[in-house]
């Protein structure tokens, strides 16, 4: 099996691109008849459709793995925790935090110590301290922290070419 | 009489421009006889062929191949031949006997099925739909078959890729159930729920004259995927719908029509109870798994109805609310919904309180411009489309002596006309 | 039967002169107090009387109302000639009542008896009439079947002799007669739609009405439209009953009953604009409503939106109103409707409502509160979101340019999808005809 698509891709962090290019090699090898299934690097393939956030293409591919296979390579059926040496998990791992940072930040005004430290996967003191940094203010007494919400910029500036095609669009329509 | 071997010199010579390849044709079709004869030993000649350049001899040679009953052992050495053929066969060769091409991929599919290994025929099948279809509004025979073998091997994602086209053109209406049918399970299975809906419509408000299987399953799921995504079901099925499935479908699907009665009711208990007492016939249907993200669904509905009612709700009153066991589950699925853009709320964990908010969209954004400009693009491209097969169907001379013919028995109000305000 | 039966006294004259005794009369018979039977069965006459005291005594809860209202359904049904009736209240009674009030095979053995002969002589007339073609006569004799049928309960047959009279009526004044008549028996019967077409029937005549007929034909509309849940509707017949009314009309309805039905409707199902011109300001109706002074007084609370005071006149009342044949099944409805548009007007002046206050004036908590304001938004009729966290309501304004752009953008949406369908099943169809044409070939 040549590999080296995958490992381009790793290499030069395009780790966006890493589910296509394993779905790919996938059919492909399937298709020359290939029993690909021992050696196939599933968990970097299952960590290329949670990093594009597809969690169905992740279960369907859960799914499809052999039992005999998640009995044997005892990695496969590991959560997310396991760091396979292919990837550089610092860096996934950063995405996942900040990933769940902002699904926090959405989603709360107040939240436990407790339950930060378990939603980022860090311990009490460090969950603390990372979101400290973000400007979150912590409570001593209840141990609660108060989240700092952060504007969300978007670019509203119009293109003139489309309010062009707008005009355009009024006229067709009225004539 | 031609022999074998006479006729791969032959292939050989004549593959390369296409008035030879016509030609070519001709002494293939005449020699069809022959080959079957010959069939036990036209796979060691396929080695003189290249797929890529004498495609279509490649495939009058393989075709014969497929005939009697094949065995695991030799389907093992058929797989890896036709998938290579498929992959790199010349679409323009393969088109001009393309019942044939279709008949060597359906054999393909079932060679694949009996290794049981799907996977194998997924990417060829892909290729075999792109090659075969003169367009991408074109469906064909292999639509289906690429669908099924996508959904066996659970690639459901791959099976998106033919999805995502628009079809507009159909030979087969059986290509057409099938391919929605199984289209619907492919967005089901990637929690598409509008685009599975739109497919299953199509299915159970397809012109039929008697009821099909095919129409009642669609039926069924089309149900559950109104309620998992509507948050309802409408029984009453539009004008247009055959009368065939006005008066059938709901007799077949009662359990289902059941469920979303009540489901109607809002009671989560009662839709339970509900689906304990009748789960064998949703598992023997295999939409058990369905079923199931029904009663998720109707903690989501009973969420989403509180955020237009409430400003300000304790965790403690959502729970008891919508029958969940405690405050912390009531957090989890309003957390759940705000990650997946369902509601707009703010959790405040220190009173126990969720904050609800309007949906910050203000149409402002470029990206919002982006959407909106695509979609008039979109719609002005399909109300062309409309008026152009408007105006060839009145001068259809078939279409028109039927509808003289017909005039008498039909008000306009049976057919569906363009409202005017839509024509751009 | 006589249903012309005038009476020229003026309405309250004729209210203290059905009265019993003095104590009765000082107070209202409809009111929140304890139901008087007696009193309140004197308002009645006829049919009527008897099928309202055999309601009372199905659907109250206090024995010696039960009794009384049978005692006094089991005199009256002694003074004619239904002895179905009177076997069913002998049997209600169930010797309860002592020796007095038993069954009394004798008389109605007589009754029967003499009913036999009067239909045969009734018969042998008609017969007559029919033989010398006159056609007055035989009007007469149909009537005449009609009311003789009514008498002894067949009210089946009565309809059918009175409705017969039709082809033989040569004035205006008989066909009016022939429609109250088939009026009362329809209402009778519980069949409202023929109340209804009667009604209009009576309505086109070419002559022009005396004014006690056009306030029956009022009264008889709006019971049909109170029975179909039309309240509204209902509501505008009862408030356009003249006072000319007074008691002519006992044999169905008391003045009383038309200032309840239509008071009551109207709150249910007005605005307050036509609330205020239509029922507070209406002189006419202001006659009826002095007769049931709670509801005239509920009215002007729920105006003035002193709405505690509304909702505890209306809980005082309601016992009685469930005792009411006609209003029986319709007094949940009403009373959530009326609470609902009590709910709703409050609300709506203000930016923010204290639901401490809220729940306050309208007798409840402030958890039930917000259950019902619940409902209210859900059914987006009050355009609202509660603050749970510090109870106020708020008011909600909803973003016409979002709302816009949503809707644009949905109907879209629906447009591409349904032109993709129709274009394949358009396709479908040209494919399948095509196939059969080439098959016939």
């Amino acid at each position: 099996m040549d590999f080296s698509p995958l490992t381009d891709a790793l290499a030069s962090k395009s780790y966006e691109k890493i589910a296509d290019i394993c779905d790919d090699l996938m059919l492909r090898v399937a298709a020359q008849g290939v029993a690909f299934q021992d050696e196939w690097p599933y968990v970097i393939h299952l960590l290329g459709h949670i990093y594009i956030n597809d969690i169905n293409s992740a279960r369907f591919l859960w799914k499809s793995i052999p039992s005999a296979i998640k009995d044997s390579r005892p990695e496969v059926s590991c959560s997310m925790e396991d760091r396979p040496e292919a990837m550089d998990m610092g860096l996934w791992w950063e995405l996942y935090n900040k990933r769940m940072f902002q699904l926090l930040l959405s989603a709360y005004s107040t939240i436990s110590v407790q339950d930060t430290a378990l939603f980022l996967g860090m311990n009490e003191d460090d969950a603390t301290y990372y979101v400290q940094q973000q400007g979150w203010i912590l409570d001593p007494a209840s141990r609660m922290l108060t989240v700092k919400k952060q504007p969300i910029v978007t670019e509203q500036k119009l293109d003139p070419s489309k309010l062009q095609r707008l005009t355009e669009y009024v006229f067709h329509l009225e004539h | 009489m031609q022999s074998v071997e006479n006729l791969v010199t032959q292939i050989q010579g004549l593959s390369s421009i296409a008035a030879d390849v016509a030609a070519l044709h001709n002494h293939l079709k005449a020699a069809e006889d022959m080959l079957r004869s010959e069939s036990t030993r036209l796979l060691s000649f396929l080695e003189q062929l290249d797929p890529s350049k004498h495609s279509l001899g490649y495939l009058y040679f393989l075709e014969p191949c497929m005939y009697g009953s094949i065995t695991k052992e030799q389907a093992n050495t058929l797989v890896p031949v036709i998938a290579r053929f498929l992959t790199s066969c010349a679409a323009e060769q393969i088109r001009l006997a393309s019942e044939k091409f279709i008949t060597l991929c359906k054999r393909f599919k079932d060679q694949v099925m009996l290794l049981e290994a799907p996977i194998r025929g997924v990417g060829p099948m892909l290729t075999a739909v792109r090659k075969i279809q003169p367009s991408t509004e074109h469906l064909t025979t292999l639509h289906p078959e690429f669908l099924q073998l996508c959904l066996s091997a659970k690639c459901y994602k791959t099976g998106l890729s033919v999805l995502e086209d628009d079809i507009y053109e159909i030979n087969q209406p059986r290509d057409f159930f099938l391919y929605c049918y199984y289209g619907g399970m492919i967005f089901i299975g990637q929690k598409r729920f509008r685009k599975a809906l739109e497919l299953l419509h199509n299915v159970v408000t397809a012109p039929m004259s008697t009821i099909n299987a095919i129409a009642v399953e669609a039926y069924k799921k089309y149900i559950l995927v109104s309620l998992i995504h509507h948050g309802q079901f409408s029984i009453s099925l539009p004008k247009y719908t055959s009368s065939a499935a006005q008066r059938n479908l709901k007799n077949f699907c009662q359990p289902y029509i059941e469920l979303a009665n009540t489901y109607n009711n809002g009671k989560v208990a009662e839709l339970e109870t509900y689906i304990r007492s009748n789960r064998e016939k949703f598992e023997s249907d295999n939409n058990l798994g369905l079923v199931k993200q029904v009663v998720s669904s109707m903690y989501k509905r009973n969420i989403q109805r509180l955020t237009q009612t409430y400003l300000t709700l304790s965790l403690q009153d959502i729970a008891s609310t919508v029958q969940l066991n405690s405050p912390k589950e009531a957090e989890m699925h309003v957390l759940q919904m705000i990650q997946d853009g369902e509601i707009f709320a703010t959790i405040n964990q220190k009173d126990g309180m969720v904050r609800f908010l309007e949906d910050p969209e203000q149409y402002k954004t470029c990206e919002m411009i982006e959407h909106i400009d695509s979609s008039i693009q979109r719609i002005m491209a399909l109300s062309k489309k409309l008026t152009a097969m408007d105006e060839l169907m009145s001068c259809d001379p078939l279409y028109l002596a039927k509808a003289g013919r017909e005039r008498q028995r039909f008000d306009f109000d049976d057919f569906d006309p363009v409202p005017q305000k839509f024509t751009i | 039967m006589d249903a012309e039966d005038e009476h020229s006294n003026s309405m309250m004259e004729e209210i203290y002169s059905n009265g019993g005794e003095e104590s009765t009369r000082s107070r209202p018979i409809i009111s929140g107090e304890q139901l008087d039977v007696e009193a309140y069965a004197s308002l009645y006459q006829g049919r009527t009387k008897i099928t309202r005291l055999m309601f009372i005594a199905d659907h109250c809860d206090n024995a010696s109302m039960q009794m009384e209202a049978l005692r006094m359904a089991y005199d009256e049904i002694k003074k004619g000639e239904n002895t179905q009736l009177f076997r069913e209240v002998v049997k209600k009674i169930d010797g309860r009542l002592g020796p007095n009030y038993t069954m009394d095979e004798g008389w109605c053995d007589s009754v029967d008896r003499r009913a036999e002969q009067r239909k045969e002589k009734l018969e042998n007339e008609l017969n007559a009439y029919r033989t010398n073609l006159i056609k007055e006569s035989i009007r007469m004799g149909y009537n005449d079947f009609g009311d003789f049928y009514y008498a002894h309960g067949a009210l089946g047959d009565a309809f059918k002799s009175y409705v017969r009279t039709r082809d033989y009526c040569t004035t205006s004044k008989h066909i009016i007669h022939m429609c109250m008549s088939a009026i009362l028996v329809s209402i009778e019967m519980g069949q409202f739609t023929h109340v209804t077409s009667y009604v209009s029937k009576a309505e086109q005549t070419p002559e022009a009405l005396e004014p006690v007929t056009i306030a029956k034909l009022r009264c008889a509309a709006g019971l049909a439209h109170l029975e179909s849940k039309k309240y509204k509707l209902a509501a505008r017949k009862f408030l356009e009953v003249a006072p000319d009314l007074g008691n002519s009309y006992n044999e169905v309805i008391a003045a009383q009953d038309v200032a309840t039905y239509g008071g009551l409707c109207a709150l249910a199902s007005f605005d307050r604009a036509e609330l205020k011109s239509k029922v507070i300001d209406n002189v006419n109706f202001r006659n009826f409503l002095e007769l049931v002074p709670e509801v005239r007084e509920l009215i002007n609370d729920f105006y003035s939106s002193r709405y505690a005071s509304c909702l505890d006149y209306l809980g005082n009342l309601k016992a009685n109103l469930l005792l009411d044949i006609h209003l029986h099944d319709h007094v949940e409805t009403l009373y959530d409707q009326i609470r609902n548009k009590a709910l709703i007007q409050y609300t709506h002046p203000f930016v923010s409502v204290d639901l401490h206050m809220m729940a306050n004036a309208f007798k409840t908590t402030v958890a039930g509160l917000e259950k019902e304001l619940e409902a209210l938004i859900t059914d987006n009729q009050i355009q609202a979101r509660i603050d749970s966290h510090n109870k106020i309501l708020y008011a909600r304004h909803a973003d016409q340019r979002n709302a816009t752009f949503q809707r644009v953008l949905q109907t879209g949406k629906e447009f591409d999808q349904d032109v993709r369908a129709m274009l394949l099943r358009a396709n479908l169809l040209k494919h399948e005809y095509n196939l059969r044409a080439s098959r016939k070939l």
